[in-house]
C-alpha cells in the first residue's frame, strides 16, 4: 500500500491548502489519510470496491470547473486537484449524512457490542450535529437474527453501507448475503432458509462500521474498552495471518484480522476467528500427568504429578535405551525457539535422528529445500499464472485463498489447475483439469511435452495451458497434497519435473500444519539439522553448543511407525502431535503405539494419543507464550503472551529448557534469552535474525532468506489401475473432528460430516443408489457406507473427506501403498 | 467564686438543646440526597433495570465496580432486552461513593442509599454481589443483609434518579419525574429547581 | 401465446392519446386499431426509413440525426446524434439499450408508443443499430406494462419472421438482434445506470459516475448507449423525411414534435403531439386543440412541468413555451414531458405528501441521504397534515432538503414576495437525482403556500421551560 511514489508519476493535490503528492489512480479518501487528514467513511474499506453507497465522506473537490461536494471514496486523485475537507458546505454536507444515518439507528450502544469501537459513534463524535430533529417513531426490526452459525444480524443497527455484503460478494465469494427490499426498509438479510454459510463470515462482523453483526462467541462476553490486545500470529495454519488477541481479565475474548499488506490483509477465516475459544476450555491439560504404577498389568490411568517428578521420569525412559530406539513426532505447534531446543535434544543430547514434524500428510523436506522460494506476493503478481497442483486453498489455507481468489480475479493472474477433484477455486480457473490421481507426474511430462499415458481430452487441454505458460515470466506453483491416500511423491515427482521444465518458475508448499516450516527451519526432520543443512554440513557448527550429532539419517513418521510394530522403538515423544487422528494409517499407529514402551506427550488436550501417554506434560499455547512463527512463505512474525496457562501448564520452550537441565546438567541455554542467541549462532539461515526481538517487528515480518539444495528422487512406480477397482482420493474440509474444533463451541457443529462420494455414472454402473448400503474394500480393512452420487467426482475414483463423523475411512489407508484402490461390493 | 465562671460555659450548654446523637443506638436523619451503599432497581413488573453494559465499571474512578453481560434467556427473561448484567459486583472497601456510577446508568438501574455504615469480619464481604444490590422485587425495598443496620425510614428515597443531568441534558424533561416507572419505592418530590408534574398538569 | 392475448387484449383507441390538429410524426398511426401490427405498419410507410438507411453509409445516417439534432426524450433532453458519438473508439462490443421503464409521475407518453407503434420503435432501434455499428440491442420495458410486453413480443417475432431483424436484414449484411427484458417493477431503474445493472441481473441500483458512463462503461462494462423510447421512434420519420424537413418543425434549438401527457384538473387531458418549442404552456392547457381548460372553470393553482421531479410551477409562468432551455432559466424543467394540472381546490401540502410519499417508496436503499430523507420528509409532512405539526418543522423539512441537494434549490419566481427564479439543474448529495427530486415538491409548496403550511401547524404552546413560565405565572 505504501510503494514509494515515484517522481515522474504522482500526482500533486491540494488538501485544505496544503500540497500533497498522490499516487495516480489513488482514491482520493486515500491519498488524504496517507497525508494525515481522515475523511469520515461507512462504506469505504480499503480493500474492497468503493461503492459510494453512504456518501459520508462527501468533501469540496475543485477540479477546475468549480467546487463541488463529491465523495472522495470514489474519486481517483488528479493533478492540481483542490480538496477542501473543512469547508462550510463539506461539514454541512457531513454533518447531513450523520444525522440521515442516526435517525433510524436504535442507539441502543449500552448493549451493543460494538459500543466503545463503533466508527459510527466515533464519527457522530467527531463530525455528527450534536442534536437530533428527528422525533418521529424509528425503524424497528426483530432484534438479532442468526445469518449462520456464529454471526447475528441486528437489522435496526445496520446502516447499509454494503461492505458485508460487498465482502461476501466480492472477497470471500460467497454472495449469501444482500439488501432485499428497498427505499426506507432496505436490509440485509439472507436468501430465504439459506444461511451464510461462507467460510469468512466471522470478516463481516469484524468490519461492520455498527454494531449490526456481531459473533455469536463474542456476544457480551465484554465491553471493548475491557480489552486488552496485543498483536500476534494465528497458529492455527500455515499462512501465519497477522492477528490481535483481545483478552479481558485473563480470558481471551476475540481475535481479530490485523491489515499485514503481504500476508492476511486483514482477513481470517472463521475457524481461526473463533479457535480461541478451545484455548480456555476447561478441558485443557493443566499439569503434568504420569499413569499409575500401582494399576500396573490393568488398563493405564493417568494421575497428575509434580514437574519434577515427570522430568525424572522423562530422563530415566530416555536413558533406559539407546538413542536409536527413540523417536520424535510432531512440533508444528511449537514456536521456532521451542522447536530448536526440541531438536537440539533429540539430535544433540540425546542424539537420535529418527525425528520427524510430519505426520506423512506433508512433502519430503528434502524436496521442499530443492525448489524455488517464493511468497504469497509472488505467487499473486499481477498478470502471472499460478499452477495449483495439489490441495484446495479454500479448505486448507482460507486466508491463501482469499489472496489467490483477489489475483484471479481483480489482478488477471491465470489458474490452470492440476488436481484430481474440483476445488474451491475450480469455477475461476482460466483451466481446471482433473488429473486421474496419481498422474500428476504424467500430467506435468505432457505439460513439458513428454509423452505422457494420459487421456486425449486432458492431454488436448494442456497443450492449451502451454501456450499459457509460454507466454508468460511469473509462473508460480502451489503444491499440496492432492489426496491424503496417496504418497506425497506423486506429486513431489510432479513438482520437480516442473522445476526442470520451468526453472524460473517458484513454488509455494501448501504445508498446513500451523508453524511447520519453522520445524523444518529448526530441523525437526529426519536428515536436517538447524538452519536447513544436512547432517554433514551442519555439524561442524553445532559442535560448540551441542553435545553431539546424528551421523545417519533416521526415519520418517512413517518409518517409524513401522519400526516399532517390530519392536525397534521404545520411546516416542509426541510433540504436540495426535497421530492417532491425524496420521492416514490409524492402524499402524495402534500397533505402534500398543508396542512402544514409553510414550510421551507433550500437548494441551487430552487427545487420543495422548490418552496413551506414560509421561503427559501440559503445555501452553499460542496465546499463552512469547515467541516467533514461520509461516509458509519462511517469513517470521511474533507470537505474543496475553494470558496465563492454566494450572502449571508450561511454554514448550521452558519444558524442553527444564529438560535440558535434567538431560544434561549445566549444558546451555538456560534462559530464554540465551536460548535465542543461540539459534542465531547455529543456524546459517537465521543468522541475522535476533529472537529476542520479535516482537519488534512490524506486521509484515521478515521474509527470512532460504536458499535451495539440490536433491535425488528416485521415482515411484505407480500401480495401474486395475479394472472395476476405485482409487481412493481423501481430502481435508475446512471443518472436521480436530482437537481444537471439537473444544471450541462455535466451531464443533460445523464439520459437514462423512460425505463419500463417486461418480453417478459409475454408480449406475454398478447398480448402486444413494439408498443402497455398500462395503468399500481396501487391502487392510473395509467400512460400510452409502454413497453420494457427486458429478464433479472423476469417473473411478472415490472421494472422501478427511476426519469426520460417519464411517472411518482410515481403515481403507494402507500407508506402504503409493496409491489405495478399493473394491466395491453391494450389500 | 471565681472557678464557678469556669464552668459557666458548661452550664449554659446544659440547658442547651442536644446537638449530638447517641449514636449507634440513635441514627439522625438522612439528607435527602446522601450517598450510601448501592442498590439495583427493578422495574414494576420485577424485571431488573440492569443490562449489565458496564458504563459505570467504565466511569468508576475507584475501579470498584465488576460487571458481565450475557444474553437475556429468551424463556424466562432477567432484564428488558437482549442483554442483563449476569455479574455484578461492587467492592465497598474501594468505594468513594462519588455517585458516578449512577450518573452514567443509562437505564436508572444503580442508585444509592442512605446507608453508609459498613462493617465487614472478612475482606469477601465487602464486595457486594448482584444478589445482594438488587432491591426485593415485591415490595422495592433495599436487601437488608445480615450484618447491615437498617433503620425505620433509611430504606427510603432508594430508587430514582439522583443525576445531576436531566437525560439527554433536555430541557423539556423538566417536571417529569423520571423515577416513577419503576417499582415504586421512593417515589418523591420534585427538588428545588425543578417543577412539579402534578402542578403542570394543573396548570394545563 | 402471443397470438391469443392479441385477440383478448386489442384495444380500439389507444387509451389516453387525444386526437387533434397539428403535425403528427410518431402518432400518425395511432389512429388505426390495428396499428400496431406489421401488415398496417408497412401499409403506412413502415421499414421505409430503414431502408433509406441501409442504402447509405451508417456514418451518413448518424450525419442526419446530428443534423436534425433530435433531441432526448428522456428528461435531459441530450442531442441524440451527439451521445452515439461518445462511445470510446476502439472497443468492441458495444450496445444499444432502450429505456422504455417509463415510471415518472403522470407520464405515459412511451407507453403509449409501445403499444400503438412497437414497429416504429423496432425500426428506430434498426436505424440507431445502423449508424452505430452494433449489433445487439436491448429493449427494456417496465414490468407493469404488460399490454406493452405483449405488443412488443409480437411485433418482434413478427419483425424477425419478416427479416427485419436478425441475420443479414433485408439481404445486406447488416444483422441484429433485439431483446426484449422487463423489469421488476422499480422506478429507479429509469436511471440509466441503474436500468444497465437491472439487466445485468442485479438489484437496480445507480451506478457512481464516473467512472461509470454508460457510454463509456456501460452494459457488461462495455460501451452502452441508453436512448429513450420516444427517441428512438422520431428516427424513422427523420430518415424517411431528411432532417430538414424535421427542423421544419418546432423552434431553432427544439426541432420537431414532442409527446406531453398532460393529466389532473382539465377537461381534457390525455397524451397530445406538440410542436415542440413554439407552443405555450397556456396553449396546451386552454386552447381548443388541446386541454380546452381547467375543470369547472375553476382556477389553476399550480402545474408540475415535467414529472414529479420537476419543481412546480404556477400562474405567472404560463406564458413560457414548451422548451427545455427556458423552462429550465425559470427554475423546473420539461422533463418527461409530464403535466400534472392542479387548480384552485387542491391542498398543496396534500400534494406535496403525495408527490414526496412516491419518491420515499421508490428510493433504492443505495445513498443515505434519500433513503433516509425521503421518507423523513414524508413522515414530517404527514405529521403537518395529521394535526401535529411545530412550527420548527418548515424549517426543518427546508434543511432536511438543503442535506439531500445542498444550496439553492431550483424554483419558479414569486414576484409578490419578491424571490427570483432558481435555474434548473438541482445540486445533489446522492448519486442520482431521485433524493433531490424529492425535494422539489417540497421547496415549490413551501415557497408558494407556507400560509397553508402555517394553518396545518398546531400552535401549541411550547412546553414550558419551568423558572422563566414560574416568574411569568407570579
Amino acid at each position: 500500500m505504501t510503494d514509494i511514489t515515484s517522481a515522474e508519476t504522482a500526482v500533486s493535490i491540494t488538501v485544505d491548502g496544503k500540497k500533497v503528492t498522490a499516487k495516480p489512480g489513488e482514491l482520493l479518501i486515500d491519498a488524504c489519510e496517507r497525508n494525515g487528514t481522515y475523511i469520515p467513511r461507512f462504506c469505504h474499506h480499503s480493500r474492497m470496491q468503493p461503492v459510494g453507497m453512504c456518501r459520508m465522506c462527501l468533501v469540496e473537490i475543485d477540479t477546475g470547473r468549480g467546487p463541488a461536494l463529491q465523495p472522495s471514496c470514489m474519486i481517483e486523485c488528479s493533478n492540481e486537484m483542490v480538496v477542501d475537507t473543512q469547508s462550510k458546505k463539506t461539514i454541512k454536507a457531513q454533518e447531513g449524512v450523520l444525522e440521515f444515518l442516526l435517525i433510524n439507528h436504535p442507539l441502543d450502544c449500552p448493549i451493543c457490542d460494538k459500543g466503545g469501537e463503533c466508527p459510527l459513534q466515533d464519527q457522530t463524535m467527531a463530525f455528527g450535529p450534536g442534536e437530533s430533529r428527528f422525533i418521529e417513531e424509528k425503524r424497528t426490526y426483530r432484534k438479532p437474527i442468526p445469518v449462520n452459525e456464529n454471526v447475528f444480524l441486528d437489522r435496526e443497527r445496520c446502516v447499509l453501507c454494503d461492505r458485508c455484503t460487498r465482502f461476501a460478494d466480492q472477497v470471500a465469494g460467497d454472495s449469501l448475503i444482500h439488501f432485499i427490499d428497498r427505499g426506507n426498509k432496505t436490509q440485509v438479510n439472507t436468501y430465504p432458509d439459506q444461511p451464510f454459510s461462507s467460510y469468512f463470515s466471522g470478516n463481516t462482523v469484524q468490519i461492520c462500521p455498527v454494531g449490526a453483526l456481531t459473533a455469536a462467541p463474542f456476544r457480551f462476553k465484554a465491553r471493548p474498552w475491557d480489552l486488552t490486545e496485543v498483536e500476534s500470529t494465528s497458529t492455527f495454519d500455515s499462512v501465519g495471518n497477522r492477528i490481535s488477541v483481545q483478552e479481558s481479565r485473563d480470558r481471551v475474548l476475540r481475535f481479530t484480522g490485523v491489515d499485514s499488506d503481504s500476508v492476511n490483509w486483514g482477513w481470517l477465516t472463521d475457524k481461526e476467528r473463533f479457535i480461541f475459544e478451545a484455548y480456555s476450555n476447561e478441558n485443557r491439560l493443566s499439569g503434568p500427568l504420569t499413569t499409575n504404577e500401582v494399576a500396573e498389568g490393568s488398563q493405564k490411568h493417568a494421575v497428575a504429578t509434580s514437574w519434577s517428578e515427570a522430568y525424572e521420569k522423562f530422563v530415566k525412559a530416555i536413558n533406559e535405551t539407546t538413542p536409536e530406539r527413540i523417536a520424535v513426532i510432531g512440533g508444528s505447534r511449537l514456536t521456532n525457539e521451542a522447536q530448536y531446543i526440541w531438536s537440539k535434544i533429540a539430535k544433540g543430547i540425546i542424539g537420535t535422528d529418527n525425528v520427524d514434524a510430519q505426520l506423512d500428510d506433508g512433502f519430503s523436506p528434502e524436496v521442499l529445500l530443492s525448489l524455488n522460494p517464493s511468497t504469497i506476493d509472488k505467487t499473486c503478481k499481477p498478470g502471472g499464472v499460478i499452477i495449483l497442483l495439489g490441495a484446495d486453498p479454500k479448505e486448507e489455507l482460507g486466508a491463501l485463498y482469499l489472496r489467490l481468489r483477489h489475483a484471479i480475479l481483480q489482478d488477471q493472474c491465470k489458474l490452470i489447475e492440476l488436481t484430481p477433484t474440483k476445488t474451491g477455486l475450480s469455477q475461476l480457473a482460466t483451466h481446471s483439469i482433473r488429473v486421474p490421481p496419481g498422474k500428476t507426474l504424467e500430467a506435468v511430462k505432457a505439460l513439458s511435452g513428454e509423452p505422457s499415458e494420459l487421456e486425449d481430452d486432458i492431454l488436448k487441454e494442456l497443450t492449451k495451458v502451454q501456450k499459457i505458460i509460454k507466454n508468460n515470466d511469473s509462473i508460480s506453483v502451489l503444491l499440496g497434497r492432492t489426496s491424503l491416500a496417496e504418497t506425497s511423491s506423486i506429486v513431489e515427482e510432479g513438482a520437480i519435473k516442473l522445476q526442470e521444465y520451468l526453472p524460473k518458475a517458484s513454488f509455494l508448499p501448501l504445508l498446513r500444519r500451523g508453524n511447520i516450516n519453522g520445524a523444518i527451519d529448526m530441523g525437526l526432520s529426519p536428515g536436517l539439522l538447524p538452519g536447513r543443512c544436512d547432517l554433514e554440513e551442519g555439524s561442524d557448527k553445532l559442535q560448540n553448543y551441542w553435545p553431539t550429532c546424528p551421523t545417519h539419517k533416521g526415519f520418517k513418521t512413517k518409518e517409524m511407525f513401522e519400526a516399532a510394530t517390530d519392536g525397534q522403538i521404545d520411546v516416542l515423544i509426541l510433540l504436540a502431535a495426535d497421530p492417532i487422528m491425524d496420521f492416514p494409517d490409524s492402524q499402524l499407529v495402534q500397533e505402534a503405539l500398543d508396542r512402544i514402551e514409553t510414550v510421551i506427550a507433550v500437548d494441551i488436550f487430552a487427545t487420543d494419543s495422548v490418552l496413551q501417554a506414560d509421561i503427559v506434560l501440559a503445555a501452553a499455547t499460542a496465546t499463552e507464550i512469547e515467541g516467533s512463527f514461520t509461516n509458509l512463505e519462511g517469513r517470521i512474525s511474533p507470537i505474543r503472551k496475553s494470558v496465563t496457562p492454566p494450572g502449571t501448564a508450561r511454554p514448550d520452550w521452558m519444558i524442553a529448557l527444564d529438560l535440558v537441565q535434567y538431560l544434561v546438567p549445566n549444558l546451555g541455554p538456560s534462559t530464554f534469552k540465551e536460548l535465542c542467541e543461540e539459534i542465531s549462532l547455529v543456524s546459517g539461515i537465521h543468522k541475522d535474525f535476533d529472537f529476542s526481538k520479535v516482537e519488534q517487528i512490524d506486521k509484515e515480518g521478515v521474509v527470512l532468506n532460504r536458499g535451495k539444495n539440490k536433491t535425488q528422487t528416485s521415482l515411484i512406480k505407480i500401480p495401474k489401475q486395475k479394472a472395476n477397482s476405485f482409487r481412493l482420493v481423501v481430502t481435508r474440509s475446512m471443518y472436521d473432528k480436530g482437537v481444537l474444533s471439537a473444544h471450541s463451541s462455535a466451531l464443533k457443529g460445523l464439520a459437514p460430516g462423512s460425505r463419500i462420494k463417486a461418480n453417478p455414472k459409475d454408480m449406475e454402473k454398478l447398480g448402486i443408489t444413494s439408498d443402497s448400503t455398500v462395503r468399500l474394500i481396501g487391502l487392510k480393512g473395509e467400512i460400510q457406507t452409502r454413497l453420494t452420487p457427486d458429478p464433479e467426482t472423476t469417473r473411478g475414483t472415490i472421494h472422501a473427506l478427511w476426519n469426520q463423523d460417519g464411517p472411518d475411512i482410515r481403515k481403507l489407508i494402507d500407508s506402504s501403498l503409493p496409491v489405495n484402490d478399493l473394491k466395491i461390493e453391494k450389500i | 467564686m471565681s472557678y464557678l465562671k469556669g464552668f459557666l460555659v458548661t452550664f449554659r450548654q446544659i440547658f442547651q438543646k442536644r446537638v449530638t446523637t447517641p449514636y449507634p443506638s440513635q441514627k439522625r436523619a438522612k439528607p435527602e440526597r446522601l450517598h450510601g451503599r448501592h442498590v439495583l432497581g427493578r422495574y414494576e413488573d420485577g424485571m431488573e433495570k440492569c443490562i449489565g453494559c458496564e458504563l459505570c465499571a467504565g466511569v468508576c474512578p475507584a475501579n470498584c465496580i465488576y460487571v458481565r453481560g450475557a444474553d437475556n434467556p429468551i424463556e424466562n427473561p432477567v432484564s428488558p432486552g437482549e442483554r442483563y448484567g449476569f455479574v455484578y459486583e461492587i467492592n465497598y472497601l474501594r468505594c468513594i461513593h462519588c455517585d458516578l456510577c449512577v450518573e452514567a446508568c443509562p437505564t436508572g438501574a444503580i442508585t444509592e442509599s442512605k446507608m453508609f455504615e459498613f462493617s465487614f469480619t472478612n475482606r469477601n464481604d465487602a464486595i457486594y454481589t448482584r444478589e445482594e444490590l438488587l432491591v426485593d422485587s415485591e415490595s422495592g425495598k433495599p436487601k437488608q443483609l445480615p450484618w447491615e443496620d437498617w433503620r425505620e425510614g433509611e430504606d427510603l428515597n432508594t430508587s430514582g434518579w439522583l443525576r445531576a443531568t436531566s437525560p439527554n441534558g433536555d430541557a423539556s424533561y423538566e417536571g417529569q419525574i423520571a423515577w416513577s416507572g419503576d417499582l415504586g419505592y421512593g417515589i418523591r418530590k420534585a427538588e428545588i429547581g425543578q417543577s412539579d408534574t402534578e402542578t403542570l398538569e394543573e396548570e394545563q | 401465446m402471443v397470438e391469443s392475448s392479441l385477440q383478448t387484449g386489442y384495444v380500439k383507441h389507444a387509451p389516453g392519446f387525444v386526437e387533434n390538429e397539428g403535425p403528427k410524426l410518431i402518432t400518425s398511426r395511432f389512429k388505426h386499431a390495428d396499428s400496431f401490427t406489421l401488415d398496417k405498419y408497412l401499409s403506412t410507410g413502415g421499414y421505409e426509413g430503414l431502408k433509406s438507411s441501409l442504402n447509405r453509409s451508417p456514418g451518413q445516417v448518424h450525419d442526419e440525426v446530428r443534423e436534425a439534432s433530435l433531441l432526448g426524450r428522456g428528461g435531459a433532453g441530450f442531442p441524440a446524434g451527439i451521445k452515439w458519438g461518445f462511445p470510446p473508439e476502439g472497443v468492441w462490443p458495444r450496445y444499444l439499450v432502450v429505456n422504455g421503464d417509463e415510471s415518472e409521475i403522470g407520464t405515459y407518453k412511451d407507453r403509449l408508443l409501445m403499444e400503438r407503434d412497437p414497429h416504429q420503435l423496432i425500426e428506430g432501434v434498426l436505424i440507431a443499430c445502423y449508424a452505430l455499428g452494433l449489433s445487439q440491442a436491448f429493449l427494456y420495458v417496465r414490468g407493469e406494462m404488460a399490454l406493452a410486453q405483449e405488443r412488443i413480443a409480437l411485433a418482434l417475432d413478427e419483425a424477425y419472421e419478416a427479416g427485419y431483424i436478425g441475420k443479414n436484414i433485408l439481404d445486406t449484411k447488416f444483422s441484429v438482434d433485439v431483446v426484449m427484458h422487463w423489469g421488476a417493477g422499480a422506478y429507479i431503474v429509469g436511471e440509466e445506470t441503474a436500468l444497465i445493472e437491472s439487466l445485468e441481473g442485479k438489484r437496480g441500483m445507480p451506478r457512481l459516475k464516473p467512472p461509470y458512463f454508460p457510454a463509456a462503461i456501460g452494459l457488461y462494462g462495455k460501451p452502452t448507449i441508453v436512448n429513450n423510447v420516444e427517441t428512438l421512434s422520431n428516427l424513422p420519420w427523420i430518415l424517411n423525411n431528411g432532417a430538414s424537413a424535421y427542423k421544419g418543425f418546432g423552434s431553432e434549438s427544439s426541432p420537431g414534435t414532442r409527446m406531453f401527457a398532460i393529466s389532473g384538473h382539465v377537461k381534457r387531458p390525455g397524451v397530445y403531439e406538440v410542436e415542440h418549442g413554439v407552443t405555450t404552456f397556456r396553449e396546451l392547457f386552454y386552447g381548443d386543440n388541446f386541454c380546452r381548460g381547467i375543470r369547472d372553470d375553476n382556477e389553476l393553482k399550480m402545474f408540475i412541468p415535467g414529472g414529479g421531479s420537476a419543481p412546480w410551477f404556477f400562474q405567472e409562468q404560463l406564458d413560457l413555451p414548451l422548451e427545455a432551455s427556458a423552462v429550465g432559466a425559470a427554475g423546473s424543467m420539461l422533463g418527461s414531458g409530464a403535466m400534472v394540472v392542479m387548480d384552485e381546490t387542491t391542498d398543496a401540502v396534500k400534494a406535496c405528501l403525495s408527490v414526496v410519499r412516491f419518491f420515499a417508496r421508490e428510493s433504492c436503499g443505495k445513498c443515505s441521504p434519500c433513503r433516509e430523507g425521503t421518507t423523513w420528509e414524508e413522515k414530517i409532512l404527514q405529521r403537518i397534515l395529521d394535526g401535529d405539526g411545530r412550527p420548527s418543522d418548515i424549517d426543518l423539512l427546508l434543511d432536511i432538503g438543503d442535506n439531500i441537494s445542498p444550496g439553492p434549490y431550483p424554483a419558479a419566481a414569486f414576484s409578490d414576495e419578491g424571490l427570483d427564479a432558481v435555474p434548473f439543474p438541482p445540486s445533489q448529495t446522492t448519486i442520482c437525482p431521485l433524493g433531490p427530486s424529492s425535494v422539489a415538491p417540497i421547496v415549490s409548496a413551501i415557497r408558494r403556500f407556507r400560509n397553508e403550511f402555517d394553518s396545518l401547524i398546531t400552535r401549541r404552546d411550547p412546553i414550558p421551560l419551568s423558572l422563566e413560565v414560574e416568574k411569568v405565572v407570579t
